[in-house]
């Protein structure tokens, strides 16, 4: 099929591109048969899952332009869906993961009809809003824990524990979620060339012309944003194995929702790479900054401030982000 | 059976009608020009027909369906296309990948789409700017674009809203050739808007002359020419003097 084929090629990008990619890729494969401290590894794992949270924005915020600032509900469900699934009736990660992804793409349908009435800044506030009340709904539902939320007792199972991916050593984790990050990068290389890419493309442009070529505007962004929330529900179902405790205020967070959509800015909004590169630059700077910043008395949050100054700096001078950066060296050079 | 029909159309925004009883009728294979001056409702008018305006009363027909308020993506995939005559595109998207968003409304497949929008670049004489930014090119290019990609949707009538704006003359020559090429070999109908006369003149089967929202006078370019009432509201004194020959003497 054209689609399956389109997802594995990756023969229109530059040479110098996949030789570099492909040397990460196998850098990232190799990583855990070398010495690594727990810190790098949690770090590693974190940009896995930032990358893919933020493949998922891309679609919807980079290629079509739409700046959603509510992911987190969405990851909050995957998260729930799969903790509550595991606890309440004991149903493995590899089927309550689904179930949570068809809960999340379903949620995005009800709340993408009445919000892609909306454009530009108001779009984004009430993306905000959405998730800020699903975060307050969990805060009080007694079945999901409420605000003190649910855990997972490993001693309860026993690891490795593969169908419910209940495992002690964090490498487990690291290449579930590898294989995770790889279909990610599938996912989005055949998004980028299908027919819905290209719509969300021309919609970003101009939705008038969108329109005269005959896509239905609101239906194509309630499709990608689908797409968009299939991604992030999957990671949240990651994150609630690997964490083992979820509690609104962490999962469903303003923050993680903007951080998000910061990854895919940062990195480069529309673009392939973006935001891989993104989580590649910011997750390894904030993990660090909060290591070192964070215990210092008085320093809590200085790591927020830190990354907010780089971002600031990054949309004022090339709202592109780094890829925009490199591609704008390269039409200069030619490389 | 006519291919397009617009019956007693009214587009009024608040108090101002901007199109105003607006009826005519267009043949399969006809070359329309729509002129008037400024304001005279001629944008509302392909706005209204393409969809993108629901007229306040009256009605589209277009190949025997009425078409009235469906909305434009419904009447694009009918069949009726349309350029617009300020281009904006954000620089997203180059050349070729404009033009394949057009193909894309008739085909899933991204091959496919590629082959096509490349013959419709070769076509429109763009073969070599696939690559490019369109807010990069001169204003003639950009024009080519907005049609190729309009005529990526496989369209039976295309709307062009001035593409000969802002061209010199010899590139108003080129579109022109271009409009033929569409009219003629392609065997689309063409509808267009333009201030241009010498591509009115030149081009056209029949004119339609809007002013104040109301249509004043139909006809072929040399009654059109000829018509005081248009002479008075649009074409002027002088443009009759310089280009239109009296009735029964030679040109001057």
């Amino acid at each position: 099929m054209e689609a399956i084929k389109n997802a594995f090629d990756f023969s229109d990008f530059p040479r110098l591109d996949r030789v570099l990619a492909a040397g990460v890729f196998a850098a990232l494969l190799a990583f855990p048969l070398f010495p690594y401290s727990a810190f790098a590894m949690a770090t590693v794992i974190q940009f896995f899952m930032f990358s893919l949270y933020s493949m998922g924005w891309n679609t919807i915020g980079g290629y079509g332009g739409q700046v959603d600032l509510g992911q987190a509900q969405y990851a909050g469900i995957g998260a729930y869906t799969t903790t509550v699934c595991l606890l309440r009736w004991d149903i493995p990660f590899w089927v309550s993961m689904p179930i949570g992804v068809v809960i999340a793409v379903c949620w995005s349908f009800a709340i993408g009809y009445p919000l892609f009435k909306l454009k530009g800044h108001y779009f984004a506030i009430a993306s905000i809003a959405t998730s800020l009340v699903l975060k307050d709904v969990f805060e009080v539902w007694k079945f999901v824990g409420a605000a003190r939320g649910l855990g997972i007792l490993p001693s309860k199972y026993q690891p490795p524990d593969f169908l419910r991916l209940i495992f002690r050593e964090d490498v487990y984790y690291y290449y579930v979620i590898f294989g995770f990050f790889a279909l990610g990068l599938l996912a989005m290389n055949w998004f980028r060339k299908s027919r819905l890419g290209f719509q969300l493309r021309s919609i970003k442009d101009n939705e008038e012309v969108a329109r005269s070529l005959g896509i239905n505007v609101r239906w194509a962004k309630i499709k990608t944003y689908g797409l968009a929330v299939t991604f992030v529900s999957v990671v949240g179902s990651f994150h609630a194995v690997y964490v083992k405790n979820i509690e609104p205020e962490d999962t469903m967070s303003l923050d993680l929702s903007i951080l998000i959509a910061l990854m895919a800015m940062m990195g480069g909004a529309g673009s392939f790479w973006g935001p891989v590169i993104g989580a590649g630059v910011l997750i390894p700077l904030k993990s660090y900054l909060k290591e070192w910043l964070g215990a210092a008395a008085g320093m809590v949050g200085m790591d927020l401030i830190i990354y907010g100054v780089i971002i600031m700096l990054i949309s004022a001078f090339e709202p592109r982000g780094i890829w925009g950066i490199v591609e704008k060296i390269r039409r200069r050079t030619r490389i | 059976m006519a291919l397009l029909e617009v019956h007693n159309l009214v587009k009024a925004f608040g108090g101002l009608k901007a199109n105003d009883d607006v009826s005519f009728q267009l043949e399969q294979g006809d070359l329309l020009s729509v002129i008037g001056p400024n304001g005279a409702g001629k944008t509302t008018l392909f706005n209204c027909i393409a969809g993108m305006f629901a007229p306040t009363s009256g009605r589209v027909v277009f190949g025997g369906e009425d078409i009235t308020g469906i909305g434009a993506p419904a009447v694009a995939r009918r069949g009726l296309a349309r350029t617009f005559q300020v281009y904006v595109a954000g620089g997203d998207l180059n050349v070729l990948e404009n033009v394949m968003v057009g193909c894309f409304m008739r085909t899933g497949s991204p091959a496919r789409a590629r082959r096509q929008a490349e013959g419709l670049l070769e076509e429109m004489g763009l073969k070599e700017l696939g690559r490019a930014m369109v807010n990069e090119l001169p204003v003639a290019a950009q024009k080519r674009v907005t049609m190729a990609t309009a005529l990526a949707t496989e369209p039976r009538l295309l709307l062009l809203d001035e593409v000969a704006a802002g061209l010199n003359p010899s590139e108003i020559e080129g579109i022109m050739g271009s409009i033929r090429h569409v009219h003629g070999e392609r065997g689309v109908t063409v509808m267009l808007i333009e201030h241009v006369m010498e591509l009115v003149m030149n081009i056209s089967r029949r004119v339609i002359v809007l002013d104040y929202g109301r249509k004043i006078a139909e006809g072929s370019p040399q009654d059109i020419s000829r018509d005081p009432q248009v002479i008075k509201a649009y074409l002027g004194e002088k443009y009759v003097r310089d280009h239109v020959p009296a009735s029964g003497g030679a040109p001057a």
